[in-house]
């Protein structure tokens, strides 16, 4: 709210600059977002926070003000002698009690239109609001001054010497909405519940929040009637959401006028009408259904220095809260405080803590460490902490290998599994939707990270990066079809959240200093392998994978235990063709693995194994074999023929071409032989060795490379 | 005769120039064959008397020969290895052979940071679902239906009872609810509201902290910030607290420290102020303890919540908030 401190000086005596005003009004819970001068004023920009409509205008901030200075408080000139009550001709019908508890109304005939004198175009206008004529100004002028709107309607124009104040419910008895024509010419669709002001015949405004057009004050107008009325603000609130209209008036009848304000507010426009459009002023309407009823708040004066951390005296509490406009009765122990009708966000002893808190000021309360008692569940973050070494483990592991950590949003569209060509019976497709997505692509939210890195790549590659190793820990969301039976619980409504590792190789091929011609494919899976070691898992298996979007030949699915934990490989060459990748054939590699899975696997305690004090024997071995045997087949082989001797194994070449027979490969390995318990001799190995090779070409079909 | 020798095998050892060479001489001189051997084989011819002189002649040249023998060995060796190793000089300047290691996303750089300040003043971590009932997310928080506060934060619907958590303060519900105080957690996390434009993303981070226990005071919650803020930027950074309005805290606070950009001078970034709002805070709402079931007499507390961005930006420097989601590693690799 924009405050004029040469307008806000009207109600208030202060001797401080603009700077200390505005100081205090933020120390207070107003804060000024901005000064800004003018040639021969000051106006502050003040933003007030939605439970406080009572500060929404000029007087509001200086009762504000007032409160903490201690200065008296001016009320603005009112009109008050009622000289022509008797003489009206008009009704006020309330048909709808609880949706407008009170609502008055004035006459004022003969008014002269004009524009408004240039003080008071020129207030409106520091506060933002264009001057469009006497009358229309001074109703958006008291709006200002006092908080509390008003409207003016054209006399001559309303049908049947009366208004009405009800739903197109109650008034017509159907539950149809209905349409009418708001003064900015717009025709709107008032639901049934909404509630509308009307005259003997139809409706002439959406009550607290727009003026009709047919009766709104025009140049020829030469007869007022002028409204002030006090509407339950969640009816405003709903009508203004459905029509999505938003008014200076709907925005503080939503948030809670003061219902004592809105005879003054009515009194003080008459005043301005007579002295300013020469109108002559009716005697005032008034009809109150529902008497405010103010509430009583017990307000312990322990409890304020208990919550705070203070030590105030309870005359000091009495003064504050005295100071602030409430009602306040003494007892030793607690005080008995009924807040003004303006305080529309008192209801509790806390909401009285908070005064006490703001007037005397968050700055001089000593800021101190709790001491705290120690609240422990073993249990719950032994859970915690096993899981977090998990996570930051595996990110670790992506960090040394190179990879770049990054945050894509959760969002997703249904053509980024389509480009993967996720079939439709896949998880992948058991999608939550937004209902009110930003963006027709980020309709849904991720089942999977791989879209997001894919897209990533393609940022970096249109930028100039090359060569990308990237890598993100997320959720993925995956839509339960209809809540688990039988779990009361709410949270069974809520969709599966697993938390995912993804990440994705791509480097451009370009001439480099130092060889490296690693197929990307072993790159990614030896960053798996590490994760996995890292972890202590060894159960593992790679197998060739099921994933449509990967190529067939360079892919794999990882499983632990015979659950699959996720994938890695190549991505299928129509993938690339939706991409705005340059290269000729680019290779991506990417892999996805579920976290959550992981972290059930990972073996959570080390036992050290006793390091052998003999010496090892080696043997490397080199054997011929069908191209298609994959060397996991010589690893089981392995493996299967265990000998406690057998340290370790591992593949040192695998060779096709020369000397070696078409459709045949020949695969080179070392294997290391030691004893825990004594040195073991060549002849020892070479028992073992020959009987283990004599197995392996058995089961193989191979032969010995010579 | 023995001088002849001596000169002799001078002017060999300076022609040396390799050990190949060297050898030769030794193998001229003190081989079988040698010089001094066929000298030393014509002793017996010699009279009597000048035998032993000679012979000690011979000897001493011997010891000589051997001697310069050997230390010219020792300075063709090292001249040798010198000469291989200038051989396999290679050029140091070029770039070595590395993977640089990964950078981490500098909100989760920061966000590490904040985590591990809360968890030494004893805070534990805590987590909850981000698809979230509106009952934790609203409801709990003393945020009913259709109050206005709703309208402060766009959220993104999935059904009538089901959203995108607006902040992470439904944990602060979740949290509670599984817990008997007393209790301190602080929750980090995503967060969505649909609003996007230079200075909003429509998915940020944010840390939510939470304590309740008897006695805890607005005074204790002050504490806590004022601490966890000098650790994050600083032992000299003003703090300041002025009251605000969230509807699941009251008395509410919002928390800004001095600009560490102008050094509370007033610049761009604080709007002139030397201010920089970095926290919201407040003591816990009753109804928001009434509602988890906990006794608003003998318990309160306090809790916080923070935006992950603004604390990366303002520590980097960073001026446009989607450069955390464009992922380009020009930026990443710079944390
Ligand atoms: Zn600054």
């Amino acid at each position: 709210m924009r405050v004029p401190i040469e307008w806000l000086k009207e109600y208030i005596d202060i001797e401080v600059s603009a700077e200390e005003i505005a100081k205090v009004l933020t120390n207070i819970g107003h804060e000024v977002e901005a000064i800004e001068r003018f040639e021969d004023d000051t106006v502050l920009e003040v933003n007030i926070t939605p439970n406080r409509p009572d500060c929404l205008s000029i007087f509001g901030i200086a009762r504000e003000l007032s409160a903490f200075f201690r200065k008296p408080l001016r009320f603005p000139e009112i009109y008050l002698t009622e000289e022509k009550a008797d003489e009206i001709d008009f009704k006020i019908d309330i048909l709808d009690p609880d949706l407008c508890n009170r609502y008055a109304g004035c006459i004022v005939k003969g008014v002269k239109i004009e524009p408004s004198p240039p003080w008071m175009a020129r207030r409106l206008e520091k506060c933002g609001i264009r001057a469009i004529n006497n009358i229309v100004d001074i109703t958006n002028y008291v709006l200002l001054e006092l908080g509390h709107p008003l409207h003016a309607f054209d006399l001559d124009t309303l049908k049947g010497k009366c208004i009405r104040v009800g739903t197109p419910q109650s008034v017509t008895g159907n539950q149809t909405s209905l349409i009418t024509k708001t003064l900015d010419g717009i025709a709107r669709e008032i639901p049934s519940s909404g509630l509308l002001i009307w005259d003997a015949e139809e409706p002439i405004a959406i009550a607290g929040i727009m003026g009709g057009l047919d009766t709104e004050v025009k140049d020829a107008t030469e007869n007022i009637f002028l409204e002030s009325a006090y509407f339950n603000p969640l009816s405003i609130l709903r009508t203004s959401k459905v029509l999505g209209l938003k008014t200076e008036s709907s925005y503080r009848f939503e948030k809670g006028t003061d219902i004592n304000m809105l005879e003054k507010a009515l009194l003080r426009a008459t005043f301005l009408m007579r002295r300013i459009a020469g109108g002559e002023v009716y005697g005032k309407l008034d009809v109150y259904p529902k008497l405010f009823a103010p509430k009583t708040v017990i307000l312990r004066y322990r409890r304020v220095n208990s919550i705070l951390g203070l030590n105030l005296s309870k005359d000091y509490v009495y003064d504050i809260i005295e100071r602030l406009g409430f009602e306040i009765h003494g007892s030793d122990e607690y005080f008995t405080v009924t807040p003004p009708s303006f305080r529309v966000d008192i209801s509790r002893e806390i909401d009285l803590v908070e005064e006490i808190a703001r007037i005397f000021g968050y700055d001089r309360i000593p800021s101190e460490l709790p001491k705290a008692q120690i609240g422990f569940d073993d249990t719950r973050e032994r859970v915690a902490i096993a899981k977090n070494n998990v996570k930051e483990s595996i990110r670790t592991s992506c960090l040394r290998k190179g990879f770049n950590e990054v945050i894509n949003f959760s969002f997703m569209g249904s053509q980024d599994l389509d480009m993967l060509k996720i079939a439709e019976n896949d998880e992948r497709r058991k999608l939550v939707k937004i209902l009110n997505p930003l963006r027709i692509e980020d309709s849904y939210m991720r089942t999977t990270l791989i879209p997001s890195l894919i897209k990533n790549v393609e940022y970096n590659v249109a930028h100039g990066n090359r060569d990308l190793r990237l890598f993100e820990i997320s959720k993925v969301f995956i839509n339960k079809e209809k809540p688990i039976e039988g779990v009361p619980h709410k949270d069974s409504i809520l969709p599966e959240e697993r938390t995912h590792i993804a990440a994705i190789f791509y480097k451009e091929k370009t001439k480099t200093l130092y060889r490296d011609d690693i197929h990307e494919f072993y790159l990614m899976k030896g960053v798996i392998e590490a994760i996995l070691e890292n972890l202590k898992i060894d159960n593992h298996l790679f197998v060739r994978s099921s994933e449509g979007f990967l190529h067939p030949g360079q892919s794999a699915d990882l499983f632990i235990n015979d659950i699959k934990i996720g994938f890695v490989g190549t991505l299928a060459p129509f993938v690339y063709e939706n991409l705005e990748i340059r290269a000729y054939r680019p290779r991506i590699v990417v892999f996805e693995l579920n976290l959550d899975c992981i972290i059930q696997f990972s073996k959570k305690d080390i036992i050290y194994r006793q390091l052998s004090k003999y010496p090892y024997i080696e043997r490397d071995t080199a054997i011929i074999v069908d191209s298609t045997l994959e060397s996991s087949v010589l690893r089981d082989l392995i493996n299967q023929h265990r000998s406690d001797l057998i340290e370790g194994f591992y593949i040192f070449d695998v060779y096709q071409g020369d000397n070696i027979p078409k459709g045949k490969k020949s695969i080179a390995f070392n294997l290391r032989y030691r004893a825990s318990d004594r040195t073991l001799t060549d002849e020892d190995v070479d028992k073992i060795h020959n009987a283990l090779i004599t197995y392996i070409l058995e089961k193989t079909g191979g032969q010995i490379r010579t | 005769m023995v001088e002849e020798i001596k000169e002799r095998f001078f002017e060999d050892l300076n022609s040396a120039e390799d050990l190949q060479k060297l050898n030769a001489i030794r193998v001229k001189y003190l081989g079988k064959k040698g010089v001094l051997t066929a000298q030393l084989k014509l002793l017996p011819s010699l009279p009597p008397s000048e035998r032993p002189l000679v012979g000690k002649l011979i000897n001493e040249i011997k010891v000589l020969i051997e001697k310069e023998l050997s230390s010219k060995e020792a300075f063709l060796k090292e001249a040798e290895l010198k000469k291989q190793l200038l051989s396999e000089y290679i050029d140091i300047t070029l770039p070595g052979k590395y993977t640089p290691f990964g950078s981490e996303h500098p909100l989760n750089k920061v966000l590490a940071e904040i985590i591990d300040i809360f968890i030494r003043m004893g805070f534990s971590v805590e987590e909850g679902p981000e698809v979230e009932l509106d009952y934790y997310n609203f409801e709990a928080l003393n945020i009913p239906k259709e109050h206005p506060a709703r309208d402060m934060q766009d959220t993104f619907y999935i059904s009538d009872e089901i959203l995108l958590r607006t902040h992470t303060s439904p944990v602060q519900i979740r949290g509670m609810i599984k817990r008997t105080p007393p209790v301190r957690f602080i929750a980090p996390g995503k967060v969505y509201r649909c609003d996007a434009d230079i200075s909003h993303t429509p998915m940020f981070h944010q840390v939510e902290g939470l304590m309740i226990d008897e006695n805890v005071t607005f005074s204790n919650l002050k504490g806590v910030l004022v601490t966890f803020i000098h650790l994050m930027f600083g032992q000299d950074v003003p703090v300041r607290f002025r009251p605000s309005f969230f509807p699941f805290t009251e008395p509410s606070a919002e928390v800004d420290m001095g600009c560490i950009l102008c050094r509370c001078h007033g610049c761009r970034v604080c709007k002139n102020s030397g201010w920089l709002e970095i926290l919201g805070a407040g003591m816990v709402h009753p109804v928001v303890l009434e509602n988890v079931g906990y006794d608003t007499e003998r318990y309160n507390g306090f809790a916080f919540g923070m935006g992950v961005e603004r604390i990366a930006m303002l520590k980097y420097q960073i001026d446009d908030i989607r450069l955390f989601f464009e992922n380009d590693i020009r930026f990443l690799r710079q944390f």
